[in-house]
């Protein structure tokens, strides 16, 4: 067993979204906006990292999944990781949806199991490990707006046990008509059309609906490709109110001997939700008030793993050391020198988590 | 320094029975759980076995002690039951249960009752009661459901590697506590029958006809069966606080991927030698030493044959005792890892090793044959139990009497 190790590195990132961002070289220099209140995602050509054999057995989200995957290892010149872990929401629920569509139709005759094997959670993580012939620790979160966080927490304690691994995690979720459907009625999405980037303009209840693949090389190690430290994560589920939060983000900060004054930027996960973002709102009026801000969520839409694009994000921010115009809220002020970055996402206004990064 | 991972306490419902006792009992008496599907409706009632939980929703929500339809899936009411009584078991306190973390496993959530008002869902226009189950095909749904129920807050996640789920979850559970993360862990899983599940397995042809054999030449497939089962780690800084005696101790896991096939084992059977491998060596414990395996033994080909070798490599000519409690319960899937972790603790605390029923016939491709009576009386100090999934999952759970 090595030693524990303090940090842990970011050493490669492959993701896809509703912008284009499978593009390690460029960040958010074009900037796609969307008329319907569906964010899907903006893929490169798969044949590019998938092999045409495979490519063809495979659903829209295991092939998002699988690419984001290849491009991360890629990144982080890591052929095969030593564990894989994915998150996810709903899965892919469209193929759950299909398999259950047929078997409602033809009163449970003559089936065929392809939407049903390509339904389960863990089909990207097995797909990941087939593809890179991978039989080290593999595992699966499907906690809704806590999945990534479990996962990060899970490769976190791998880590501890050996601080040279590397491993695989990511999060996907797919803009899932089912779910658009089934909570549209429940005012989860909104009723009237925006277009995202006006999301933060509305007042009203909803958010936008999206989706994406992000995969990022954990290790205890640092690398020639390492991106940024991720120094800590913590979440909290099902908080009263906006104090609960501020106290635990304020002890978080103290456990990673870290103060409010520290952090450069926070970047912050509220949805658009006039209901959903009322704790996240009275952050920005108080705890963060002096503290410069940003919002993604207008970018790549809500979705139960949308902080996996905001740790990009924020990854993405402290490498290239410069903020995109289009995620400020603040007025300019100079932002040289970046150091530490807060994330604080919210779903749903009960799954709260709390990201802390720091430049290498 | 790391912890030390201790079970205090257990709660378990099967087509067996509704709680410990009435499981330990059909086990005993080699009482298995088959009879026609009457609770839930689907037109392989008569034609497909399944071990199915007879007692419907409403008794559900009474016995677990809600008065009201509050939109509880099948899956959260048989969560909660078995939730129940492992806190009852373990006597956490109220204070105790909220600073717990609950760690739930399934691999559907809640489509049975997704699938059940699947039109009603799909239409944005309708309105009714059945908008209680808008979130069931979200399959954290029904942790959350069951954390807020029981007043967890601290800590929750679900996790779905298919048939290995809860046996990821104890593990996961084991890891929280081991590096001081948190002190006390709620972990397993819940699984109820739906018509997704028993069409999607019989879509992939893996369902027997007949109740399943696991190990036997003539095995033919699984059969499904539903349930749930939860199992409370605690640190032994916990344990040495509240003078506790444990039932076990956790004291090694192993997690691996076949990276073979999507839905097939490999036919060698590395996955499940890695996952036994791994559990033994954390816990330095010598394959000698094993008393007792409880195998994943599913009765389909693949996984028996896979199994089977993979056992018959770690442990060479001197293999332990080995059944598969599967033909009492059927597969429970997601909830079959917590399910089987608590048949181990019984038979530790009963020094009794399960017969694996309806076995008749050897394998010609084995050279090891599972236990097929009931055994009293025998030393049981450390017992391995294995789950494997689709998706090349793998894990193997090492209980040790303390």
């Amino acid at each position: 067993m090595s030693e524990q190790p303090v940090h842990y590195y970011i050493n490669g990132i492959g993701i896809l979204s509703p912008q284009k961002t499978f593009d390690n070289n460029s960040f958010l220099t074009e900037i796609t906006s969307y008329d319907q209140n569906v964010l899907r995602c903006i893929t490169p050509e798969f044949k590019d990292y998938i092999n045409p054999i495979q490519l063809r057995r495979l659903n829209r989200m295991l092939r998002i999944g699988l690419t984001a995957a290849t491009i991360c290892m890629r990144d982080a010149k890591v052929q095969s990781p030593d564990g894989i872990i994915t998150g996810t929401g709903y899965g892919f629920l469209d193929e759950t949806a299909k398999f259950l569509r047929e078997l409602l139709e033809q009163q449970e005759k003559q089936l065929t199991p392809t939407y049903f094997m390509q339904s389960t959670y863990n089909a990207l993580a097995g797909l990941i490990a087939l593809s890179v012939k991978c039989m080290g620790y593999n595992n699966t979160y499907v906690s809704k707006g806590l999945a990534f966080e479990n996962v990060l927490d899970d490769a976190i304690l791998r880590l501890r046990e050996n601080k040279d691994h590397n491993f695989l995690i990511g999060a996907f979720d797919e803009a899932a008509e089912v779910q658009y459907l089934a909570s549209i009625r429940a005012s989860h999405f909104k009723t009237e059309h925006i277009q995202n980037l006006d999301l933060f303009k509305t007042t009203t209840k909803g958010s936008i609906q999206g989706e994406g693949a992000a995969f990022f090389m954990l290790s205890g190690k640092a690398s020639d490709t390492t991106w940024c430290i991720l120094r800590d994560m913590q979440f909290v589920y099902n908080p009263s109110n906006a104090e609960v939060v501020t106290e635990s983000i304020t002890s978080f900060l103290a456990a990673n001997n870290t103060t409010l004054q520290d952090i450069d930027l926070w970047i912050d996960g509220a949805s658009g939700d006039v209901e959903y973002d009322r704790i996240m709102n009275t952050l920005s009026e108080t705890l963060f008030k002096e503290v410069y801000h940003v919002r993604f969520k207008h970018l790549c839409g809500e979705s139960c793993t949308a902080s996996s694009f905001a740790l990009w994000l924020g990854a993405s921010i402290l490498k290239h050391q410069q903020v995109p115009e289009i995620l400020k809220v603040d007025k300019e002020r100079d932002l040289s020198g970046l150091k530490s970055v807060l994330i604080v996402n919210q779903y749903m206004n009960k799954n709260f988590s709390f990201f802390l990064l720091k430049h290498i | 320094m790391s912890q030390r991972v201790f079970i205090t306490g257990y709660g378990i419902i099967t087509s067996l029975g509704k709680n410990a006792t009435e499981n330990l009992h059909a086990l005993v008496h080699r009482k298995a759980g088959y009879g026609e599907l009457s609770v839930l409706d689907t037109i392989h009632r008569t034609t497909l076995p399944a071990c199915e939980v007879k007692i419907h929703d409403q008794q559900l929500y009474t016995s677990v002690g809600v008065t009201a339809d509050i939109g509880f899936t099948r899956t959260t009411l048989l969560g909660l039951m078995a939730l129940q009584e492992a806190i009852k078991m373990a006597g956490l306190s109220e204070e105790e249960v909220k600073s717990s973390g609950l760690l739930s496993a399934t691999t559907n959530g809640g489509i049975r009752e997704f699938e059940k008002y699947y039109y009603e869902l799909m239409d944005p226009e309708q309105r009714g009661d059945f908008v209680r189950f808008t979130d069931t095909a979200n399959p954290g749904e029904h942790c959350e459901r069951m954390a807020d129920f029981i007043g967890i807050k601290k800590y929750i996640g679900t996790i779905s590697t298919a048939c290995s789920s809860s046996a990821n979850t104890l593990m996961q559970g084991a890891q929280l506590i081991k590096y001081k993360k948190l002190d006390r862990v709620i972990c397993g899983g819940a699984e109820a029958l739906s018509k997704f599940t028993i069409n999607g397995f019989n879509s992939l042809m893996i369902l027997d006809p007949e109740h399943c054999r696991p190990f036997d030449s003539t095995r033919k497939g699984l059969n499904l069966g539903e349930g749930a089962a939860y199992i409370v780690l605690e640190s032994e800084e916990a344990i040495a606080r509240s003078g506790k005696t444990p039932i076990a101790e956790l004291k090694g896991y192993g997690n691996a991927n076949d990276a073979f096939h999507q839905t097939a084992s490999s036919p060698d059977g590395k996955g499940a030698f890695l996952a036994m491998e791994q559990a033994l060596s954390m816990a330095g414990i010598s394959p000698e030493e094993v008393d007792y395996i409880n195998a994943h033994g599913t009765a389909t080909e693949n996984n028996d044959l896979s199994e089977g070798l993979g056992i018959q490599r770690l442990f060479g000519e001197q293999v332990p005792d080995f059944s598969s409690t599967k033909p009492y319960t059927g597969h429970t899937l997601a909830a079959a890892g917590s399910v089987e972790a608590i048949y181990c603790l019984m038979a530790l605390q009963q020094q009794k090793v399960w017969p694996n029923l309806n076995f008749k016939n050897q394998m010609p491709e084995l050279s090891i044959t599972p236990v097929q009576q009931l055994k009293e009386n025998k030393v049981l100090r450390n017992v391995l139990s294995n789950s494997f999934g689709f998706g090349g999952n793998t894990s193997s759970l090492l209980l040790v009497s303390v």
